[in-house]
């Protein structure tokens, strides 16, 4: 059988599969983006103080979160997920664990860069206007940094995209099941269809995310600094 | 300015209202690092309901002694004092939105329209829509800007000098009684800038806010400033005194320097022509009022003598606002007058 019959026979399998594994990525950056930003917030408050001792804590903070998580995106996705089995068991939640860790470091630092790039003189002039530090934080420092930051979003989701379909080993949902199932029958009828469409599945899905994120793009990134 | 008693600063005493509105006392910024201290041991009172210019050359620390004044910086040594209160006790966010402060990069938030821009101070001092809205358009108008061409601009969407004036109208916002503007007209061209400078001080005349105003520029310092201080390198005030004091009595050969040739014609801008007693217009010789080049009775004397030379001349004819003729001023007559006034250098 050729893969577009293949397809054809099996839609209704590969969209239940193709669905969960775009929400498993999603909940994962979900959960990643909240916890990286949420992070990165707290480190580049512009403190404008004179304490210099806790600028030096918070930089040291700042830094080794950065080393922490890129340290975790350089663990082979295999062993992770293996290592984070007692926890969590086989399937979704071991998953979704693993694609939060990998997806921490590129919000981070996107979070950390976009939130310090913001004009000097900007954050100067908003406190000579009387604008207290977490106002600073939600009206103008956060505001200008979401490119930025969203930016870090997206290349995350394509890790986690990928990492998904290894996740399959640890019973995760996703298109990986497809991949999976067809290796381990290699040679039997339709093994090779499964694996490609299972893989082109991804591309898919990778796809559908970033028609989401540039509607999401146009909806959030305020005018005056659209490009 | 009043004759009242004054100090070595040139500042009045005594009557609550007349007790200066900031002053600075043995303040000194020496910034981490360094070892010469950009403001060094600086006194200056700014008497209520005055500009006050602070000019020098440029890294003199004019920025600093600005941002002192609003706790953007602390000073190192010395004392602020705001309305008799020192500004160290108070809230620090309270305390700037009570000073209207026009920074020199300008920093408008590119992310809001100038409406939102102007806004700001006033949607967090919480006033209503209406409020904001009738108060954004009134700015808009005051620097200028047609409302509602403007409003809904963004930043990048203005010239330099439309920034800057947006950054002024900022600061006006919740009409503060004290303003800092440093180099706030630094990217307008003359015209719309001597135009600005009139507005300005017709404003000031009703409104008698408290002002420091940092500029590069002599002739605006002149032209503006109740009182001009003169910083040289370092942050020391090498003078503090009135324009005239400044132009016709410099206190060292910096200030020498630093005014330069042509004091003398530069003076002439600071005798208001509705100060002079001038002649009849004399009717039926000629040449006739009608023919003869008018100036306006709110400009100085500077403006007469241009327009003498200009259109080489002897005789100018004074025009009121309704444009009637109230008075000749003569070349002969002008230079007796500037003799009797001991205005010669
Ligand atoms: N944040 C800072 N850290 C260290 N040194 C500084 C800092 N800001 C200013 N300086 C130094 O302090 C001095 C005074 O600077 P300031 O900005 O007050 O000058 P200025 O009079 O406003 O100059 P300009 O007319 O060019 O704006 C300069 O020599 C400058 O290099
Ligand atoms: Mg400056």
């Amino acid at each position: 059988m050729d893969p577009i019959s293949y397809l054809r026979e099996n839609v209704g399998t590969v969209l239940f599969y193709g669905e969960q594994h775009f929400l498993v990525v999603l909940c994962a950056i979900a959960l990643g983006s909240a916890i990286s930003i949420g992070f990165a917030l707290l480190v580049s408050m512009d403190a404008g103080s004179q304490r210099w001792s806790l600028d030096w804590i918070v930089g040291a903070v700042r830094e080794g979160a950065l080393v922490v998580t890129a340290a975790a995106l350089t663990v082979p996705s295999l062993a992770l997920l293996v290592l984070l089995l007692p926890l969590f068991g086989l399937g979704a939640a071991t998953t979704v664990t693993a694609l939060t860790i990998y997806s921490l470091y590129t919000v981070l630092r996107n979070s950390v860069a976009g939130l310090s790039s913001v004009d000097a003189s900007v954050l100067e002039s908003a406190k000579g206007l009387g604008m207290g530090r977490l106002r600073r934080l939600i009206w103008i420092q956060f505001p200008l940094a979401w490119p930025v930051i969203l930016n870090g979003i997206r290349v995350a989701t394509l890790i986690d995209v990928a990492i998904a379909a290894v996740a399959a080993l640890v019973r995760g949902p996703g298109l990986g099941q497809l991949v999976l199932t067809g290796l381990s029958r290699y040679g039997a009828a339709n093994a090779f269809n499964q694996v490609l469409v299972g893989t082109l599945g991804c591309l898919v899905v990778a796809a559908v995310f970033e028609i989401f994120y540039a509607v999401v793009e146009r909806l959030t990134v305020p005018r005056g600094i659209r490009v | 300015m009043s004759e009242t008693t004054t100090n070595p600063h040139g500042i009045a005493e005594g009557h609550p209202d007349q007790r200066p509105m900031i002053v600075l006392e043995g303040v000194s910024k020496t910034y981490p690092g360094q070892t010469i201290p950009a403001v060094a041991e600086l006194d200056l009172a700014v008497p209520r309901g005055s500009i006050v210019m602070l000019v020098g050359p440029s890294g003199c620390g004019k920025t600093t002694t600005l941002k002192m004044m609003n706790r953007l910086i602390e000073p190192t040594t010395g004392r602020i004092l705001l309305d008799g209160e020192d500004v160290t006790g108070v809230n620090a966010d309270q305390l700037r939105r009570r000073i209207g402060y026009v920074i020199q990069q300008v920093g408008l938030f590119p992310h809001f329209t100038v409406g939102e821009n102007i806004a700001v101070v006033p949607r967090m001092l919480g006033w209503d829509r209406q409020r904001i809205r009738q108060r954004v358009d009134e700015l808009l108008e005051l620097v200028g800007l047609h409302p509602r061409e403007f409003r809904d601009r963004y930043p990048r969407q203005l010239s330099g000098g439309q920034q800057q004036r947006v950054g002024v109208a900022r600061a006006l916002a919740a009409d503060p009684p004290v303003m800092l503007m440093d180099e706030p007209f630094g990217a307008i061209d003359p015209v719309t800038r001597e135009r600005l400078h009139d507005e300005f001080l017709e404003i000031q005349r009703t409104v008698r806010k408290t002002i420091c105003f940092v500029t590069h520029d002599l002739q605006e310092a002149i032209k503006l400033g109740d009182h001009i201080a003169i910083f040289t390198a370092g942050g020391r005030l090498a003078q503090y005194d009135t324009p005239e004091g400044i132009l016709s009595r410099p206190a060292n050969d910096f200030v020498a320097e630093f005014v330069g040739s042509g004091a003398a014609v530069r003076r002439l801008h600071l005798i208001a022509l509705s100060t002079l007693d001038l002649d009849e217009i004399a009717t039926g010789s000629s040449p006739t009022a009608a023919a003869l080049v008018t100036v306006p009775l709110s400009g100085s004397v500077y403006d007469a003598v241009d327009a003498m030379l200009d259109a080489q001349t002897s005789v100018v004819a004074v025009v009121d606002d309704d444009g009637q003729a109230v008075g000749a001023l003569r070349w002969n007559t002008l230079v007796e007058k500037l003799q009797l006034r001991g205005l010669h250098p």
